[in-house]
């Protein structure tokens, strides 16, 4: 008797390691929610108050970052063309994140700036940060190609590491000064680092894989793609360095066009990717993905606002629209449609990896109610929409009924991701 | 139903598509026969051996390895004693004209 052989088998990540940050990054999309909801009024006065530290701390981290982090381990091997390094290590990155994301939050929440909440809080989020940059660097250097895209992740991931140890440098700088100036003056830059360096560099490297592959289009351009990384890379670094020798903000133009570039190119290489798809039906979570793309172009609209338009100083709720469009609007989008694209993969190998020769199985799609992801859908565009009238307003109520839908829509997401996350095969 | 799949013994490339029909590319919701995925059946009836060369729509995909063992188990399956070998490959790259005239249809065109 044989044993059965197969040959040439690229191995996925177990999902014992992905699955955890998805489960934190739901619950602290809904707790992002909650203190979106009990803190409106922090839209009304400057940006840097507790709640707001606290909201986009939530938001960035325990939300955009651990469910990236999630994905980025199931999908270094379709990325990096090799297979992850270390599952030890991103038990390691998920525990000290996990741990120090809360100590964080709390800690900008009651505001005790030189209390041992608050510091801990960011050397944990540190130390994970490190285990994931070991992993990801070492997994990459194992492979024997690197890719374009893997370059993406390598670099998304130290600049990651850039803005966790900067936060980390803001934090101690808020009683112990270690840095020329006061922390609030390098906010933006500190922001920037996340914003254009992990999340933007990491959704383009990720997205230029993952939307042809889901689409099955065979749609390929790497030159494009090296030339976004370029843009969005010399648009970060110009930025970096115009903010550190405190130029006039007119200079910040040229940054802001590397990096328009590069986000309406990415644009251009999804309808590309669409246009020569083999699959003609577009399911409701691609299409999400896709209408993320889009909002890509919101927060750098209302950008282009305050540069020409309204001195910052005098507009400062545009300022709280810009960062609000960039969480709740595009970081949200993606992740709302790209989880229920990878999630029920993820789950579903789970449980049918060895079954589904043995007659139909469910589909990937099938392990979270669609019915209730279209509400989920319909709760968080109006949401989005009704509150950044709110914003622009400066009006309470509707900002309360956008924070309220926006809540609806993080409890159904919950709810599908706890639905994907327990299924049960059926009984025979 | 048309497939194009090689095969150096056509009553048991039947025998072994009617089970592989049944295992689907999870993403497509398509089974793996349609979708163009086997290239290749060879039976050695005396050695009571198969080979199967199969691909994957794309090199790196996240379900592979869960396709690849679901077409090894429903071979081993249809026939229970014979040493079954998988070989997967990308030479020739899977496209378009892989797919049947059903699974074209199924795919929207």
């Amino acid at each position: 008797m044989f044993g059965p052989m197969i040959s040439g088998v690229q191995q996925t990540t177990n999902y014992r390691v992905v699955l955890p940050f998805y489960i934190y990054a739901s619950i602290s999309f809904f707790a992002g929610t909650i203190l979106l909801l009990l803190h409106t009024e922090i839209f009304q006065v400057h940006f840097f108050n507790q709640y707001t530290l606290a909201i986009t701390h939530t938001m960035a981290l325990g939300w955009g970052t651990m469910i990236i982090l999630g994905a980025s381990h199931q999908l270094l091997p379709v990325l990096i063309e090799g297979k992850l390094e270390s599952n030890p290590l991103a038990y390691t990155t998920f525990f000290f994140t996990a741990i120090g994301i809360p100590l964080l939050v709390a800690g900008f929440y009651v505001f005790h700036t030189d209390g041992w909440v608050l510091k801990s809080g960011a050397v944990l989020v540190n130390i994970g940060v490190i285990f994931y940059l070991l992993n990801v660097y070492s997994s990459a250097f194992n492979s024997t190609t690197r890719n374009v895209h893997a370059w993406y992740i390598l670099t998304a991931s130290f600049w990651l590491f850039s803005t966790t140890f900067f936060g980390l440098l803001l934090v101690w700088n808020f009683n112990t000064p270690i840095l020329p100036s006061d922390s609030v003056s390098y906010l933006t830059l500190h922001a920037h680092l996340g914003i254009v360096g992990w999340f933007l560099l990491m959704v383009i490297g990720v997205g230029s894989r993952l939307i042809p592959m889901f689409l099955i289009s065979k749609y390929v351009n790497n030159k494009m793609l090296w030339w976004i990384f370029g843009l969005v890379n010399a648009g970060l670094i110009s930025f970096i360095f115009l903010k550190l020798w405190n130029t006039p903000a007119v200079y910040y133009y040229f940054s802001v066009a590397l990096i328009l570039a590069g986000v309406v190119l990415f644009g251009r290489h999804c309808i590309k990717a669409k246009n020569v798809r083999i699959r003609k039906g577009i399911d409701e979570q691609m299409k999400t993905s896709l209408l993320s793309v889009l909002q890509m172009l919101l927060p750098i609209a209302a950008l282009l606002l305050v540069l020409l338009f309204l001195p910052a100083d005098r507009y400062p709720n545009i300022g709280l629209l810009y960062g609000f469009c960039i969480f709740f609007g595009w970081i949200t989008a993606i992740i709302l449609g790209m989880t229920f694209k990878t999630l029920p993969f993820i789950v579903w190998n789970k449980v049918y990896h060895k079954r589904a020769h043995a007659g139909k199985t469910p589909v990937p799609k099938d392990l979270f109610s669609e019915r209730v992801y279209h509400i989920m859908l319909l709760a968080y565009v109006s949401g989005f929409v009704v509150f950044i009238f709110g914003i622009i307003f400066i009006n309470q109520l509707t900002l309360q009924i956008g924070a309220v839908c926006l809540l609806a829509a993080a409890a159904l997401y919950l709810f599908n991701v706890g639905k994907t996350y327990f299924h049960q095969p059926e009984k025979v | 139903m048309s497939v194009n799949v090689a095969s150096n013994n056509a009553e048991q490339c039947e025998y072994a598509l009617k089970d592989l029909y049944n295992v689907d590319d999870p993403e497509v919701g398509l089974n793996v026969v349609d979708l163009g995925l086997i290239y290749q059946l060879n039976f050695d009836e005396a050695g009571k051996k198969l080979d199967a060369t199969m691909t994957l729509t794309t090199q790196f995909c996240p379900m592979g390895e869960s396709i690849t063992s679901n077409i090894t188990q429903s071979l081993v399956n249809s026939f229970p004693g014979w040493e079954v070998n998988v070989n997967l490959t990308f030479e020739p790259p899977w496209d378009f004209s892989k797919i049947s005239p059903e699974g074209r249809k199924f795919l929207g065109h």
